[in-house]
């Protein structure tokens, strides 16, 4: 019976979550008790009352009843002790620390940064991207770096990674084919050379440096491809051994961190999009959970920049495949022996290739039937649309004013468009997907701002996002809090220390350079939007 | 031979750290996978 399973730490969080929701539920969840009112005032948080209400019952009841059992029955060595009852603890712990920082400590840092700018002359919260993702990150950080992880929740914290691999396959359901067609070939040109590009080159740094033909090996991997993993995939076919992996993990991690701080305030202050920054992300940062990370870091309210960044890190995870076969070619002409014909790379490539990958590829097949979207709801292009008649869908009666004044002008000399557009007149609001991309079009009739917004609002007015959609979204941004703030508990002072001697100095060399020309690119070549 | 077997412990203890990232990768895949799976049919069948 080990101490850490008799823990009272799942019922204190689980309690404390699960107090803190009954008392917004004391009066009703939309309006909280008087100072808690004034606290979500000043915090600017009224309208997400709700969302903690359901977040701190639930997570608060799971983790209480857990830690009940757990303090009268110990978790023994079955299955679901090892994978539920044991983690507990911890689990709750992150889910608190997710809790705090996504409605107390952001909310805060954005009323200081607003504060502080007259005297500072910058809002230092936007600038630095103070949100509840790096935030988390910097706690966990800190925490392991100070305090360290307790024996009750060393388990919990190694969920992080399944939570972020959770995250991935749930974002599969949030793509369109128009947007995976869109930046799945954008992504395979630029993957396809900075992958290959990368590995080359450590390679010849390698061969520069003199560094052992395992270790170059393994940090060509993991720097082209997707950092940790990839490493771990291409260890059996260049030999590595523990210790070169100790110098890689170490090394990658430590560029790893270094692009996790600096891309997002990088890519802010040169004013990316969403498109630019993710691709950006997607190259150019190694590890895959810290693409996710500086993708949420840079824009946390939408997902658009996440699912950029992780269709580039998912492309670049396909070619890994490629890179282990490249990698063992490599390896068997620097050796006496033909010690490739010892490996079997279709083992190897069967064995490490990451089964989330595909998962992620399944979520999308499946979201793609239309499984998702509820009745009154149809996907087209990248948004979905209820076409349902309501009040709030219909253009105002001075606009379609100007509208007709606009067909009466006769300068729409498409019939199909004028026809859509007389539609919209008579029906006061957009009814089919084929008459929106009309109306879209009849902007293209006027000189007129004015008009051209009442185009753009018929159309933005029938959009809606279906609740299934809204409801995975929620969850699938737990996932990546959770999985962040476990992330940062993993970087530790003494794995970044491992990254020793050339291993350092080939990584920073490749790392920034791979950063510094994705940038350039992305920068000056990506123009537009998804 | 103090320092020599510090950093034997040390390089040791490097190596295994390293070696556990190998471990369970598969496991946790399948897992992700299942629960994602999982939880997407649930919000299928309550809310649509």
């Amino acid at each position: 019976m080990n101490g850490d399973k008799r823990s009272p730490a799942a019922l204190i969080v689980g309690l404390i979550l699960l107090i803190y929701g009954l008392v917004l539920k004391r009066h009703d969840a939309a309006i909280p008790p008087g100072y808690l009112l004034d606290v979500a005032t000043y915090l600017k948080t009224t309208k997400e009352v709700v969302t903690q209400f359901s977040v701190a019952i639930w997570s608060g009841a799971i983790i209480t009843f857990f830690g009940l059992w757990n303090l009268a029955m110990p978790s023994m060595n079955s299955k679901f002790d090892k994978m539920v009852r044991t983690p507990i603890a911890g689990v709750g712990t992150i889910i608190f620390l997710a809790f705090i920082t996504r409605y107390y400590l952001e909310p805060i840092f954005k009323v200081w940064g607003k504060n502080a700018e007259p005297n500072l002359g910058f809002d230092f919260a936007a600038t630095f991207g103070l949100n509840y993702i790096l935030l988390g990150i910097v706690i966990g950080i800190i925490w392991v770096n100070t305090i360290g992880i307790p024996k009750w929740m060393q388990s919990g914290v190694k969920t992080a990674r399944l939570a972020m691999k959770m995250g991935v396959i749930s974002l599969g359901a949030m793509y369109s084919l128009t947007e995976l067609r869109y930046m799945g070939s954008l992504s395979i040109v630029m993957v396809a050379v900075f992958v290959l590009g990368t590995v080359l080159f450590v390679l010849l740094l390698g061969r520069i440096m003199k560094t052992p033909r395992p270790l170059t090996g393994v940090l060509s991997a993991g720097l082209g491809v997707c950092g940790v993993s990839a490493a771990v995939a291409a260890a059996p076919v260049v030999k590595a051994r523990g210790i070169d992996m100790a110098y890689s993990i170490g090394m990658l991690l430590l560029v790893g961190v270094v692009g996790l701080f600096t891309f997002p305030t990088i890519g802010r202050m040169v004013g990316m999009n969403e498109l630019q920054f993710g691709a950006w992300a997607g190259t150019g940062i190694l590890n895959s959970a810290q693409v996710a990370a500086a993708a949420l870091i840079f824009d946390p309210k939408t997902i658009e920049t996440l699912k950029v960044a992780e269709i580039f890190n998912i492309t670049r995870i396909l070619f890994l495949p490629v890179i282990v076969i490249v990698l063992a070619i490599w390896f068997a002409k620097g050796e006496e022996e033909a010690e490739v014909g010892k490996v079997n790379i279709g083992r190897v490539l069967v064995e490490k290739f990451p089964i989330f990958v595909i998962g992620f590829i399944l979520m999308f097949a499946f979201s793609s039937t239309g499984i998702f979207t509820p009745k009154n709801y149809e996907l087209h292009g990248k948004n979905f649309y209820n076409f349902a008649p309501e009040e709030k869908k219909e253009v105002r009666t001075r606009d379609l004013k100007k509208v007709q004044e606009l067909i009466d002008s006769g300068n729409v000399t498409n019939p199909e468009v004028r026809a859509a557009v007389e539609k919209l007149i008579a029906d006061r609001q957009v009814t089919t997907t084929a008459q929106t991309d009309l109306v879209l079009k009849a902007s293209d009739f006027t000189d007129d701002k004015k008009l051209k917004d009442i185009f753009k609002d018929a159309d933005k007015k029938v959009q809606a996002t279906p609740p299934t959609i809204k409801m995975m979204r929620e969850y699938m941004m737990w996932f990546f809090a959770f999985g962040l703030i476990g992330l940062g508990m993993q970087i530790t002072w003494q794995t970044i220390r491992q990254a020793g001697g050339k291993a350092a100095v080939i990584g920073v060399i490749a790392g920034f350079t791979k950063a510094a020309l994705s940038f350039l690119i992305c920068w000056l070549f990506i123009k537009g939007t998804i | 031979m103090a320092e020599e077997k510090a950093a034997s412990t040390e390089q040791k203890e490097m190596e295994e750290r390293a070696l556990s990232v190998f471990a369970s990768e598969r496991k946790e895949d399948l897992t992700a996978l299942i629960i994602a799976f999982a939880l997407a049919l649930l919000v299928i069948f309550t809310l649509k």
